[in-house]
């Protein structure tokens, strides 16, 4: 640390505009006791400067010390106090006056500079932390007016997302197509497939959705897509349910479970040629619930995209529950992802 | 290879002559099915010599067949349609297959390239087989430039940038988007990687670090830090030349260095 920006930083506010203030004050309070004295105005006002000047620096040096003893406010109290004891005694060094001689017949005109430095001293940095806490609370308005109005946004964002997602046109045609082929090959088949198809559309277009559901309707509607993509895929996927009947009347937000699933065969299980495997799981644990979709698929390469859709999950989570849910995701053994939804039970 | 790309029609050798031949790569094995059986109706002359599941090995199939036509399916795992359609080159006819009206169809509109479009409608297949039947004699088209421009709409470039952090918590691995990474701070011989909710440690150190992450979004603020820029609440001014950064979401402030607060000086 170099002397110069030390005490560059402790001067921090000693501006033209407060030294220009300070010596009108001195001025001005010369002037209004100038009748009370023998003195001149002069005389006074050179009295006036060294206390107001004294009391100036002490109460900047003050303002800018990081210190945890005191409050900030009685630092700068003390600093006129002692501003105005040591302004005095400069005073009397300026003007060729002994000590001794200021503390014996002079003791009086000392006391009245001492105290009228202390007293228009305390008023005016009355006001300046007056001024100053004003300002503090007003900056603290407006930042949690701020917060207030990122955090709307964000619940905001978070519903038009859901409002938005929707069922990609790829998967619907293709499983159309397979649909179309069935029909001619095997009618059993494809009306399985179209059951499956009006299950889960019933749970995945915007128009349908209901407001609240629970995670057996988020189970039913991920059971439909993956009965669908088996079909596609044929032996590449297989998957397996894993919730006890005790969780799926549990409230669960919408579309987050589908999203993990579709993730899980889009960036999981479909770049991989080999066959994978999807396991949905959930489970009570103290305090929260915690559903997984685990998959046996190609895993996530530190250069992939695709967060987008976890990063509005993470967004919608937020919205609904603060910090207590979160999303989290694991690399599964031996290759493939666990993303794993927490909520509070 | 799997049973899906065994060889169809047996005696090709026997049938040299018979007429133009198709291979059909698409990885769901009723909609190969399907291909063929409406193919069979459309155009009987047209023999299915084989299938494939995905573009892989488009060589060796070359060379054992010979196919004037390969019909693709855009999107499959592994070695894709685009992927194998840039291997044929001009050694055969290439027709497109996909499963919905996206840009892919108007490039192929306007490329003059043949596709046809699942779930498939007899009519639109008997038209593009009657364009297939004049083509089939002719040299097959140079698609590199078409191929180009479709892989580059349908498949974003991959990024370069590390977009994940894989961190060990216990014994597993977690795995973080850099998204939600507040700040990557050296801690001896670890690197601390800092989110909202929770804290880890990973080994890469600071310097490998800021080689691999998006520069426009991860500053270096400190010999030891780097700070997510989408995270920060506030800098202000601190002791000696240095300034402090609070985060949005998480209490600990974070030091820049003299040597990098020129980046937070005012425009």
């Amino acid at each position: 640390m170099t002397g110069v920006n030390a005490s560059a930083s402790l001067l921090e506010g000693l501006t033209v505009r407060r030294v220009l203030a300070v010596t009108a004050l001195c001025a001005a309070a010369a002037l209004a006791v100038v009748r009370l004295f023998y003195n001149t105005y002069w005389d006074l006002l050179v009295s006036a400067l060294c206390v107001g000047y004294t009391s100036m620096l002490l109460f900047t040096i003050a303002g800018n010390l990081r210190q945890r003893f005191l409050p900030r406010e009685a630092m700068q109290v003390a600093a006129v106090v002692v501003g105005s004891f040591l302004g005095t005694l400069l005073t009397a060094f300026v003007k060729g006056r002994s000590l001794s001689e200021m503390f014996s017949e002079r003791l009086s005109g000392v006391m009245i500079t001492m105290g009228l430095g202390i007293g228009v001293g305390c008023v005016v940095v009355a006001g300046l932390i007056l001024r100053e806490k004003h300002a503090r609370d007003q900056a603290r308005i407006l930042k949690a007016e701020a917060e207030r109005h990122q955090l709307e946004k964000s619940v905001l964002e978070a519903r038009l997302a859901l409002m938005q997602a929707q069922v990609e046109p790829h998967f619907l045609f293709n499983t159309l197509a397979n649909v179309q082929h069935l029909v001619e090959t095997d009618a059993a088949g494809a009306s399985r497939v179209l059951e499956s198809l009006i299950r889960y559309l019933r749970a995945a277009l915007p128009q349908m959705r209901e407001s609240s559901t629970n995670l057996g309707r988020e189970l039913d509607m991920a059971r439909a897509f993956l009965e669908i993509q088996q079909v596609r895929m044929g032996e590449r996927l297989e998957f397996a349910i894993d919730v006890p009947d005790a969780l799926k009347s549990r409230p669960f937000p919408p579309m987050m479970l589908i999203s993990l699933v579709e993730n899980a065969v889009k960036h999981g299980l479909d770049p991989c040629c080999e066959c994978g495997s999807i396991v949905i799981r959930a489970r009570e644990e103290p305090g929260r619930l915690r559903v997984s979709v685990e998959d046996t698929g190609e895993g996530i390469l530190p250069k992939k995209g695709g967060g987008v859709g976890l990063a509005n999950i993470r967004e919608r989570l937020k919205a609904l529950y603060g910090v207590s849910a979160r999303l989290v995701l694991e690399e599964n053994a031996p290759h493939g992802v666990v993303a794993s939804i927490e909520v509070p039970a | 290879m799997s049973p899906a790309t065994q060889r169809q029609g047996a005696g090709s050798t026997l049938a040299e002559r018979a007429g133009p031949t198709a291979v059909i790569a698409d990885d769901e094995p009723l909609l190969r099915a399907q291909l063929r059986t409406r193919l069979a109706r459309a155009w009987p002359e047209l023999r299915v010599v084989h299938e494939m599941a995905d573009g892989r090995d488009v060589d060796g199939v070359i060379e054992r067949h010979a196919p004037n036509l390969f019909f693709l399916d855009i999107h499959m795992p592994g070695v894709n349609g685009l992927d194998a359609a840039r291997v044929i080159g001009s050694r055969a006819h290439v027709v497109f297959v996909t499963a919905y009206d996206d840009y892919a169809v108007e490039a192929f509109e306007r490329g003059a390239i043949d596709y046809v479009l699942k779930p498939f409608d007899e009519s639109r297949l008997a038209l593009t087989v009657s364009r297939l039947k004049e083509r089939v004699g002719a040299r097959p088209a140079q698609l590199d430039m078409l191929v180009e421009t479709l892989a580059e709409r349908l498949a974003p470039r991959a990024t370069t940038h590390l977009r994940w952090i894989k961190a060990s918590v216990g014994s597993n691995v977690r795995l973080i988007p850099v998204e939600e990474v507040l700040f990557f701070q050296s801690d001896e011989k670890y690197t601390r990687v800092v989110t909202c909710e929770a804290e880890s440690l990973i080994r890469k150190p600071i310097r490998e670090l800021l080689a691999e992450l998006d520069p426009a979004k991860f500053w270096q603020v400190h010999r030891a830090t780097i700070v997510n820029v989408d995270h920060i609440a506030s800098v202000r001014r601190g002791l000696k030349d240095q300034a402090e950064i609070s985060l949005r979401g998480h209490g600990e402030i974070l030091i820049v260095s003299r040597a990098f607060t020129h980046l937070f000086k005012q425009m």
